[in-house]
């Protein structure tokens, strides 16, 4: 028996004239994605690095870099940005799989309460937090109530409170690309490298995570990005003491008047969400 | 082959709510034999094939695979292969690393995957596809992809479940044969669900007939044929002619029945008054009067040339048929609206209960 031949791929290479057409389709999108993206990111770069004086200068990039101070808001936002991502991943991972498994009005349910939160504001979900958290607010008011605590504890203003609320609020955000690819998942994978000797174990590592990688991928991408660059979150739960690159960018445009700074602390911002989707998408690569 | 039960399956039973799926199975295997489930759709075939894998436990009964009682060892532990009827193929390994996984999983040292791998992939002529993705295959290619897998780790049996509906007729004709060959080489025990009686009878060394969660009848696809057990199994394997009729006398195994094209004879054990149904295959019949044979006659109202036989389909009244196969050769066939009159033998015909609908 011979093999069954593949089919020769159909797509000959185009004479100029539809080559030519099929850039005449594009042009426009091309054209608007360079306004819209590519415009404002070269001005950023070019603010950053112009000096007001004339000519060239990094003295903004140096004073990022080479400050203390300016080094510890960098990880204060990478922080921020890893701990949001990894605790809503822990959270979301196994949630993906109970609502894929979830039937009927359950599943619909929880669905809402996913999807509902993302038509609010996340100033109103900032404020939210602030009522339940504050010495004098929701939660401390009940168990003070209940007497399980005679003072309030304070909540507010503090990192557990920035990442709680981070992590609620950009919670639909790794949960939604997830069950999207755990909601396709044959289940027969599963039987099938278990027939083949895998117990549960290695059947979850070798088998049902690589394959939900697409949607694990995306997930981090979009909640370290957000987390990483959130501003209304770590200005309403923690405030001063905690400056990230996003509101020492805020400051340096509205209050300090230093375009040329605000533009590099935002070059680096974009620099570190683009490195960490980067490297997420490239380390979870099965290894050959 | 050895006459050693290799798979005892005894009083398998499986409910799914209030119905019955599988009812008290039965089933022994040898090693090295190839054996077909047969049955139509929702008999309880891949249940059947489930509860051997270990995906689905039994209710009741037990399962004794290579001498070790497994009825409640998880699949990951049984060492049986499956082929699924989608294949079920990594899709983010490639042709290779799909073939390896049950080696790497039992953590077999590499050179010894490596080996496996090249044998298997081999046996099922696709070396050199190894390093393809597996969304690079045709259906066919994948098929053997999904048959190396299984092989590789050399179970104790191998599961297919209609491993070949999914692919064209002529290729699955042509995976039969070498399907089976290649089964035969690796000397495999095998069981192979399927709805195709043609599939069951080609690759098969015995068949096992399924209707309703039970096990009809287990016989060689020869006997099968020639000797079916019960009217299901006749209905479901090959063409025949069936008549309604009554038992009126009998001796020695064999019954006379009343029926509205005569007194025909037929093996089989019942009581006078029974009613019955006369089959026979349309091969056994023949144009003419035969001697002391059973004979019917009627109007052809069909002939259909099928190459090297041709099939006559006869309104012997009463709502009664004949289905005739005659061989291409035969000097004259007869023509539509002829008037003929068809025999065959006694020993070629058998009584079934008929069945209460
Ligand atoms: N997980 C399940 N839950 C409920 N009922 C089931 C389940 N699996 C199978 N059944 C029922 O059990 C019966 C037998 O199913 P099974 O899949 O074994 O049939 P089959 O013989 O393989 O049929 P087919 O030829 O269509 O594949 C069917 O009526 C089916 O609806
Ligand atoms: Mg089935």
């Amino acid at each position: 028996m011979t093999d069954a031949v593949l089919p020769a791929p159909i797509v000959k290479a185009a004479p100029d004239r539809e080559r030519l057409a099929a850039f005449g389709f594009v042009a426009p999108s091309v054209l608007i994605i360079a306004l819209v993206f590519v415009l404002p990111l070269a001005l950023l770069l070019g603010v950053s690095v112009l000096d007001p004086k004339g000519g060239v200068t990094v003295a903004h990039y140096a004073r990022l870099l080479g400050t203390p101070y300016y080094l510890g808001v960098i990880w204060n936002s990478l922080r921020l940005g890893l701990l949001t991502t990894l605790i809503a991943f822990l959270i979301s991972y196994p949630a993906a799989f109970a609502l894929a498994r979830a039937r009927g009005a359950l599943r619909s349910i929880l669905l809402a309460t996913l999807f509902l939160p993302l038509a609010a504001s996340v100033i109103v979900k900032a404020f939210a937090w602030t009522i339940l958290l504050r010495s004098d607010g929701l939660i401390n008011t009940v168990l003070i109530a209940v007497g399980i605590i005679e003072d309030p504890i304070r909540m507010i203003f503090t990192q557990t409170a920035l990442i709680v609320g981070a992590v609620n609020i950009f919670l639909p955000f790794m949960v939604l690309p997830i069950y999207a690819v755990v909601a396709q998942l044959d289940g027969r994978y599963a039987e099938a490298a278990a027939t083949l000797g895998a117990s549960p174990l290695v059947v979850f590592f070798r088998v049902i995570l690589p394959l939900t990688l697409p949607g694990i991928i995306a997930g981090v991408a979009l909640v370290f990005s957000l987390s990483v660059s959130a501003y209304v979150v770590p200005t309403l739960l923690i405030g001063e003491k905690y400056p990230t690159l996003a509101t020492t960018i805020a400051k340096a445009y509205l209050l300090a008047r230093e375009p040329g700074f605000g533009a590099a602390a935002g070059v680096v911002l974009l620099a570190i969400a683009i490195i960490v989707v980067a490297l997420s998408a490239m380390l979870s690569r099965e290894p050959k | 082959m050895s006459a050693a039960p290799h798979l005892v399956i005894s009083g398998v039973s499986k409910r799914f709510g209030a119905a019955t799926v599988l009812d008290r199975v039965d089933l022994t295997i040898r090693r090295g034999e190839l054996v077909t489930l047969l049955g139509p759709s929702g008999c309880g075939k891949t249940t059947l094939l489930r509860a051997i894998a270990g995906l689905a436990p039994p209710d009741g009964g037990t399962i004794a695979l290579a001498g070790r009682d497994v009825t409640h060892v998880p699949p990951h532990r049984r060492n049986v292969g499956v082929v699924f009827q989608s294949y079920a193929l990594f899709p983010h390994l490639t042709v290779a690393g799909n073939v390896a996984f049950g080696l790497k999983v039992r953590g077999a040292p590499k050179a010894e995957i490596d080996r496996a791998v090249e044998r298997a992939l081999s046996l099922v002529k696709l070396g050199h596809l190894g390093s393809r993705r597996i969304s690079a295959l045709s259906g066919g290619q994948q098929q053997r992809v999904a048959l190396a897998r299984a092989i590789a780790v050399e179970p104790d049996v191998l599961l297919f479940d209609e491993a070949l509906s999914a692919l064209d007729r002529k290729l699955r004709e042509e995976m039969q044969v070498e399907l089976r060959r290649l089964l035969q080489e690796v000397k495999a025990t095998a069981i192979f669900v399927t709805h195709d009686q043609d599939e069951a009878l080609t690759m098969s060394d015995r068949v096992a007939v399924m209707n309703k969660g039970r096990i009809e009848q287990l016989a060689e696809p020869r006997e099968l044929y020639a000797r079916p057990a019960s009217l299901f199994a006749l209905n479901f394997v090959g063409l025949s002619t069936r008549i309604a009729g009554q038992v009126v006398g009998g001796s020695n195994g064999t019954v006379e029945v009343v029926t509205p094209v005569g007194r025909l004879s037929a093996r089989g054990a019942f009581q006078p008054g029974a009613s019955v149904i006369v089959a026979t295959r349309p091969e056994q019949l023949r144009l003419g009067t035969g001697d002391g044979a059973n004979s019917a006659a009627g109007r052809v109202r069909s002939v259909v040339f099928q190459g090297s036989r041709t099939l006559v389909d006869v309104d012997a009244g009463a709502g009664a048929s004949l289905l005739a196969e005659l061989s291409g050769r035969e000097a004259e066939l007869p023509r539509v609206h002829d008037e003929v009159r068809f025999a065959w033998p006694v020993a070629e015909t058998f009584a079934f209960a008929a069945e209460a609908s």
